[in-house]
């Protein structure tokens, strides 16, 4: 327990009045410098086990440890946390500097040290030539800027940060996407960031839980949860994927109904119910064969490096991610082959028959 | 052609309005000793006599004085009641919210004397105390307004934020929630203000000699002789609180502008 920097456990929030708990039993342990994005639909209690942590609302149960110590009796003041806001809610009626230089004010910095300090912050984030203005002068990405340095200048324990990139354009989210991370990997402070987008939680974090309806449904390294999706939810949540059920006929072989035999490499016992999926992407063109499927393309995405299509075999429908320098690339209507290696099909789960 | 006579409606409106304004503007500059419209010759005598009133002085002076009291304190209190009413689910608090209601559906002189019969057993009829008092019961329900809306408009991310970067709850109310409704304090102070410099009926009931107001003087004397003095008086108090009024615009206006 004790190399972890923050450590949660158990943690429940059932908001007064609610029938069912927003968070359920939520855990977690994360090291020192490191980035875990929270991850899940609309609702499912993100910024709830957010706001238990930065103290804003109290737990109806569970733990909350930083560097080992218990910190959910302390006082929100005395958290010594960071936080960026979905809506930023910097100070309007002070400048940039006087935003960035909030935090350490309240912590008794002396003035002779605070001015450079704010400086650096600012420089950081690209806002150096800016503190004079009033915050409510910044744009949208300058203002999230602001509250980054905000956040940063105090050297928290650990940064919270609430969908900080919900409000710019794509443009800019990517930009600053690569800039937070830089920024923390930079500062090597440990934090946690919230997002109900995939893109942005497998690019930026070094560790993701996926979260449904209050509970934490995987938690691991965004490759475990890309590549080894602990259920369909998961699946589903994380990229795209072409889910197929049916029976194990033989080891490593399973009677997909109306696709025919699905060979995959993973342990089920002959006759049981398995759910299999594949992602769009692992389907490669190939000449009819075993594990392949051959239909009609009904549809055609033109993405650039990339060919979305989607044919139907059987009365169902398969997507795939081609290649676009992959030869001559099929047109609407032509029949084609799309064929998959057992090693990149996704065992989900597995029900007695 | 309807909408000529609409504008024409409205004007009129605005005349019927400002008419008797109008009036005492223009008999404060009449040189007879009687009130009547329309004078026949003018001059700046009248309120020459009544900067000379020294009566009409000390009381102005004591308007003033009891305003300032009136403003600030109905600030204070408004302000420790707003949050309470705004950022608290207490008990009784529809209950409260009625309470400050009650004065402006109450007329005035039903106030007064229920003021009066309750200042009286503790002694502070006529005293300083007891004016201002008087006055908090009539101006507490606008800085009330007044300040519960600006508190209601704050942002509490905003406050959330200053509390995850260190500052104390009370540190909250000082660097953010203060400023941040600064302006429902001024104006409900100046509403407060005016408020209390042109209370007539309430003040009646309570002061007598000691502590005059500038209203009650004007009926005092109102009640002995009708002469432009009372005009060119009455000029002045509108004067005050137009000043009053102009000058928290620019204020306010200044800072919004920033
Ligand atoms: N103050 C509150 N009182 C009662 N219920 C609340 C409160 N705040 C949130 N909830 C409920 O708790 C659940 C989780 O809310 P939360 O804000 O944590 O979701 P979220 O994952 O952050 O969602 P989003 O992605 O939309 O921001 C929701 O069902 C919500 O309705
Ligand atoms: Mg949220």
């Amino acid at each position: 327990m004790s190399e972890h920097h923050v450590v949660v456990e158990n943690l429940v929030k059932t908001y007064p009045g609610a029938a069912t708990p927003s968070v359920d039993h939520v855990s977690f342990a994360l090291p020192k410098g490191e980035m875990l994005a929270l991850l899940g639909p609309s609702g499912c209690g993100k910024t709830t086990i957010l706001r238990m942590i930065a103290g804003l609302i109290e737990p109806t149960s569970g733990a909350i440890q930083l560097n080992g110590r218990e910190i959910s009796q302390t006082p929100v003041h005395k958290r010594n946390m960071g936080m960026v806001f979905q809506a930023y809610a910097l100070f309007p009626h002070m400048t940039v500097a006087g935003n960035v230089a909030f935090g350490l004010e309240m912590r008794g910095v002396p003035n002779s040290e605070r001015g450079p300090k704010v400086q650096r912050a600012l420089d950081m984030v690209k806002l150096g030539h800016l503190g004079d203005r009033r915050v409510t002068q910044l744009s949208g990405g300058q203002q999230q800027r602001c509250a980054i340095a905000r956040s940063l200048v105090i050297e928290p324990e650990l940064l919270l940060l609430d969908e900080p990139l919900s409000n710019l354009d794509a443009k800019l989210r990517d930009e600053m996407r690569d800039e937070i991370r830089e920024i923390q990997s930079r500062t090597g402070v440990t934090a946690i960031f919230v997002t109900h987008d995939q893109d942005e939680a497998l690019s930026m974090a070094d560790r993701l839980a996926v979260m449904s309806a209050g509970r934490i449904e995987q938690i691991g390294t965004p490759r475990e949860i890309f590549d080894a999706p602990a259920n369909e939810f998961v699946a589903g949540f994380i990229g795209a994927g072409n889910f197929l059920s049916g029976r194990v006929t033989a080891p490593g072989q399973a009677e997909i109904e109306g696709l025919g035999p699905l060979r995959f490499a993973a342990p089920a016992s002959v006759g049981s119910r398995v759910q299999l999926m594949v992602r769009p992407h692992r389907f490669k063109l190939a000449a009819p064969g075993p594990n392949a499927f051959t239909g009609q393309v009904e549809s055609l995405v033109y993405r650039g490096q990339i060919l979305t299509l989607a044919i139907t075999v059987g009365g169902r429908r398969l997507t795939a991610d081609l290649h676009t320098h992959a030869g001559t690339l099929p047109a609407k209507g032509d029949t084609v082959t799309l064929a998959v290696a057992p090693g990149d099909v996704t065992f989900l789960s597995e029900a007695a028959a | 052609m309807s909408r000529t006579l609409w504008h024409f409606l409205i004007a009129l409106l605005y005349l019927f309005l400002l008419a008797p304004i109008l009036v005492v503007v223009i008999v404060s500059f009449d040189t007879r000793q009687y009130l009547a419209f329309p004078p026949e010759s003018l001059s700046f005598g009248s309120y020459a006599k009544v900067f000379a009133n020294q009566t009409f002085i000390s009381a102005f002076g004591r308007s003033v004085m009891i305003g300032l009291a009136v403003g600030l304190a109905a600030v204070v209190i408004g302000t420790l009641l707003s949050m309470a009413l705004v950022r608290y689910r207490f008990r009784g608090r529809e209950g409260v919210n009625f309470l400050i209601l009650a004065p402006f559906l109450v007329p005035h002189i039903v106030l007064a004397v229920g003021i009066m019969l309750v200042l009286a057993p503790m002694q502070l009829l006529d005293s300083y105390t007891g004016i201002i008092l008087a006055h908090l019961g009539i101006t507490v329900p606008y800085t009330v307004r007044t300040i519960t809306m600006s508190l209601m408009s704050v942002d509490r991310r905003v406050e959330e934020a200053a509390m995850v970067h260190g500052a104390t709850p009370f540190a909250v109310f000082r660097r953010i929630t203060l400023p941040l409704i600064a302006p429902g304090l001024i104006a409900g102070g100046v509403i407060a203000f005016l408020i209390s410099f042109d209370e007539a009926t309430i003040s009646l009931f309570i002061v007598s000699v000691k502590v005059s107001t500038l209203p009650t003087e004007i009926y005092n004397y109102l009640e002995v002789s009708t002469d432009p003095q009372i005009a060119a008086l009455s000029v002045l108090l509108i004067a005050v609180s137009i000043v009053v009024v102009i000058a928290v615009e620019k204020l306010i206006g200044l800072r919004r502008a920033l």
